[in-house]
């Protein structure tokens, strides 16, 4: 394995101009660990400065138990082709975010998407405020606190026949009389 | 005298013309697009929720239908991630079938888009010809995995079966047949003067703004920016094979036909080379009870090359049985709304799905 | 191969020994007072019917893949009359190929509306039937026929385009029964209808009247 030379020189020069933690997770990946604030700056400084002009993807997920959105921005450089992810935190009950769709137009889909599914603001974005979903009057659903089985069942008509379907075996055994063998027994779901 | 108006006209989500469900708000002048808007949402079904209450095998019923004209490539992206997150081993053998599977659904994709590229442009016949030349392919899948579309093959560690016998000669012929056909499907588009015509200098993407846009795969690599995943990070049995990123200058519809025209090649030639190569042994190192297996807390980033670009899955894992956050990048989600929404205004409204097609925008890969 | 040619022309003996449903809902044109008479006008009607069928090109949901490969070469699905149409207006079957989300739905409603009877409602794959395996999620609905009249489901995920062909055959037979072809029950039951969806598809901003 090579000793990440380049990796490690991408992650000094983070380090030399902004506080943040960082470690080289595997070939070709940076993660680091940023304040809210200075995520832009850093993105900018990766973007105008060390060729990291990519922006492969924006993820956000729910830290509930910690109060907490982690929001993670995946930048790529096409030409020494490493990966950097720059994590940040913000928390939950005021959860404001600074827009970056002036540094990355692809940006602005993330963003629409994050306001929509988890209930993120960005202040200044522009674009419609629905995008994928229409007349949602629930709290945002992809929000750990929302239960998307509870909602489809108040929702939705079912048909029934799918109550007992937790149990699959229990269930056949139930109707048919028939004996679950010992070895099937462990891979039942309790 | 004739006045020029603003009219809007909403292209889908029913409309034949369309790359499945979706939407395109266009603001016309004349027959000239100004404006444009994707909206999309239609086929959104939540995937990404309903992932955190599946266990880790479990998922994979969901995974494989994120992109329908193209399952496998999600199954596999999400299956390394496991493995990386696991560090699980996966036997040479798997690697070698693995990328087989992923060059099969890389063909039968295309053909898809042939079909897809000349309906748009009024070419019935070689849509008849390659989607029906596709279901060699999907036997071959059969005869695998026991689906035609969806098949839950690719799981972490290997994969689920072995070769069945006599399955290695069937690809070889069906590899010796589609090349054959390749020409004549060669010839019925490429040499056709309307879709000459109708793609050169249509749906420009340049060059310089490319990769700052975020566009991946064939439409990047017909603007002759050399990028493929396969090669900058190797994956599977990538790096043990021998093929070519093809690249076309330009940045149109027709550098992207070509593209792909020279890419299905690389894939038969891909294929022959690992069924000659393939390594004996074990298919699949055992995972634990589905039920109970749980993956190491950590997060991975994936990347694997799809037909229409660089798909990415971000998997975040707790430590519990159930991942905590699968999310996908797709290709089309720069593709189908931003990419669009730029080049698309000048552009003829006859040409918008044509557009589309060339771009390979597939709707579920946005809203998930 | 049968002394019948393949489409199987019926004689006359044939017709009037045919048993046909003399329910309302599929006898929309062609009124006479004559039973008998009506009976030979329904059947040869029907007949007509079964041997044009214009599938709306809509694909609402991952179904929508194995449509083309049905449609083309191999699996020919032209030979018993099935081809695509463009517009709701010029269609006969509204194929819902999967799990309808309830944006969708509202879409769907509007193109059912719009298309001309006699219209057939096809349901494909096991999400229509009862959600399948979207069973929890919040944005699709689960059992399609609380919204919309469904003639035929294809089960399977997906179904297989002989799965497909073998649905359009089905409703073949119901269509020279008698027995397909919702659309009259439809706006016989508006107000059923009407409270289902309305219960999915919270911003409501449809005409009044069915007939627009």
């Amino acid at each position: 394995m090579s000793n990440f030379k380049k990796e490690t020189k991408i992650l000094k020069s983070l380090k030399d101009v902004f506080e943040i933690k960082g470690s080289v997770k595997s070939d070709k990946r940076i993660s680091i660990k940023a304040d809210k604030k200075n995520v832009s700056s850093i993105l900018l400084f990766l973007k105008n400065q060390k060729g990291f002009i990519h922006l492969n993807h924006i993820s956000c997920v729910d830290w509930i138990e910690q109060n907490e959105f982690e929001l993670v921005y995946i930048v790529w450089n096409p030409k020494t082709r490493l990966t950097v992810m720059v994590h940040t935190r913000i928390k939950r009950d005021e959860p404001v975010m600074e827009n970056i769709d002036t540094i990355w137009d692809q940006a602005n889909t993330y963003e629409r998407e994050f306001r929509e599914m988890f209930g993120i603001e960005f202040p200044g974005l522009i674009g419609a405020k629905e995008f994928i979903l229409e007349d949602w009057d629930n709290i945002p659903p992809m929000r750990k606190d929302f239960n998307s089985q509870q909602y489809a069942i108040d929702t939705f008509s079912t048909r029934p026949g799918r109550e007992n379907a937790q149990n699959v075996r229990e269930a056949i055994q139930k109707r048919s009389g028939e004996e679950i063998p010992d070895f099937a027994k462990k891979y039942s779901r309790d | 005298m004739i006045r020029e108006q603003e009219t809007t006209l909403y292209l889908g989500p029913q409309h034949p013309g369309i790359t499945g469900n979706m939407m395109v708000k266009l603001k016309v002048k004349g027959d000239t697009v100004i404006k444009a808007e994707t909206h999309v949402g239609y086929l959104h079904r939540a995937f990404e929720k309903l992932i955190e209450n599946r266990n880790w095998l479990q998922s994979f019923t969901l995974l494989c239908r994120f992109c329908v004209p193209e399952p496998d490539p999600m199954e596999l992206t999400y299956a390394r991630a496991v493995e990386q997150l696991e560090g699980r081993e996966v036997p040479e053998r798997a690697k070698y079938i693995r990328t087989i599977v992923s060059e099969l659904a890389r063909i039968q994709s295309f053909l898809l888009w042939y079909g897809g590229q000349s309906g748009s442009s009024g070419l019935y016949t070689l849509g008849q010809w390659s989607v029906g030349d596709r279901n060699y392919i999907l036997d071959l899948f059969e005869d695998l995995t026991g689906a035609r579309i969806y098949h839950m093959y690719m799981w972490p560690g290997g994969v689920r079966r072995d070769l069945p016998e006599g399955w290695i000669d069937k690809a070889y012929k069906t590899m010796d047949y589609l090349e054959k056909r390749l020409t004549d499907y060669n010839q019925l588009l490429f040499d056709n003067a309307i879709f000459q015509k109708r793609a050169q200098g249509v749906g420009i993407i340049p060059k310089d703004k490319a990769i700052e846009w975020g566009v991946v795969g064939a439409p990047l690599r017909g603007t002759g920016i050399k990028h493929d995943v396969r090669i900058d990070e190797p994956y599977e049995a990538y790096d043990q094979l021998k093929f070519v990123v093809p690249t076309y200058e330009g940045g149109d519809v027709w550098a992207r036909a070509l593209v792909r025209r020279d890419e299905i090649k690389q894939s038969i030639s891909i294929i022959r080379q690992a069924l000659d190569k393939l390594p004996g042994g074990s298919y699949y190192n055992r995972i634990p009870n589905p039920m109970k297996w749980t993956v190491p807390a950590g997060e991975a980033w994936v990347k694997t090359e799809s037909v229409r670009g660089e798909i990415g899955f971000y998997v975040v894992s707790d430590g519990s049985n159930k991942p905590r956050r699968v999310h996908l990048k797709g290709a089309a989600y720069a593709h189908g709304v931003s990419v669009l929404e730029k080049i698309l205004p000048g552009q003829n409204i006859a040409d918008v799905s044509f557009i589309l097609n060339s771009l390979g925008v597939c709707p579920p890969e946005i809203e998930r | 191969m049968s002394e019948k040619n393949t489409i199987g022309i019926p004689t006359v003996e044939e017709i009037k020994q045919a048993q046909i449903d003399f329910s309302p809902r599929c006898t929309a044109a062609g009124r006479v007072n004559d039973k008998e008479t009506q009976k030979m006008v329904d059947y040869i009607l029907n007949f007509a019917r079964k041997h044009s069928l214009f599938v709306l090109a809509y694909g609402t949901g991952c179904g929508a893949i194995e449509i083309p490969a049905t449609m083309t070469s191999r699996y020919d699905a032209e030979r018993f009359g099935i081809r695509g149409a463009a517009t709701p207006r010029q269609a006969d079957i509204l194929m819902i190929t999967g799990y309808l989300s309830t944006k969708t739905l509202k879409r769907v409603i509007r193109v059912y509306e719009q298309m001309q009877d006699p219209k057939y409602v096809i349901a494909f794959g096991s999400c229509t039937i009862n959600g399948g395996m979207y069973f929890d999620s919040y944005n699709t609905i689960k059992a399609l026929d609380r919204y919309l009249p469904v003639d035929v489901y294809i089960a399977g995920c997906m179904p297989r385009p002989e799965s497909v062909i073998r649905g359009f055959v089905k409703l073949q037979e119901l269509i020279q029964k008698g027995n397909a072809g919702n659309g009259e029950c439809y706006r016989e039951n508006l107000d059923w209808y009407r409270e289902n969806q309305q219960k999915v598809i919270k911003n409501w901003d449809f005409p009044e009247n069915y007939n627009w």
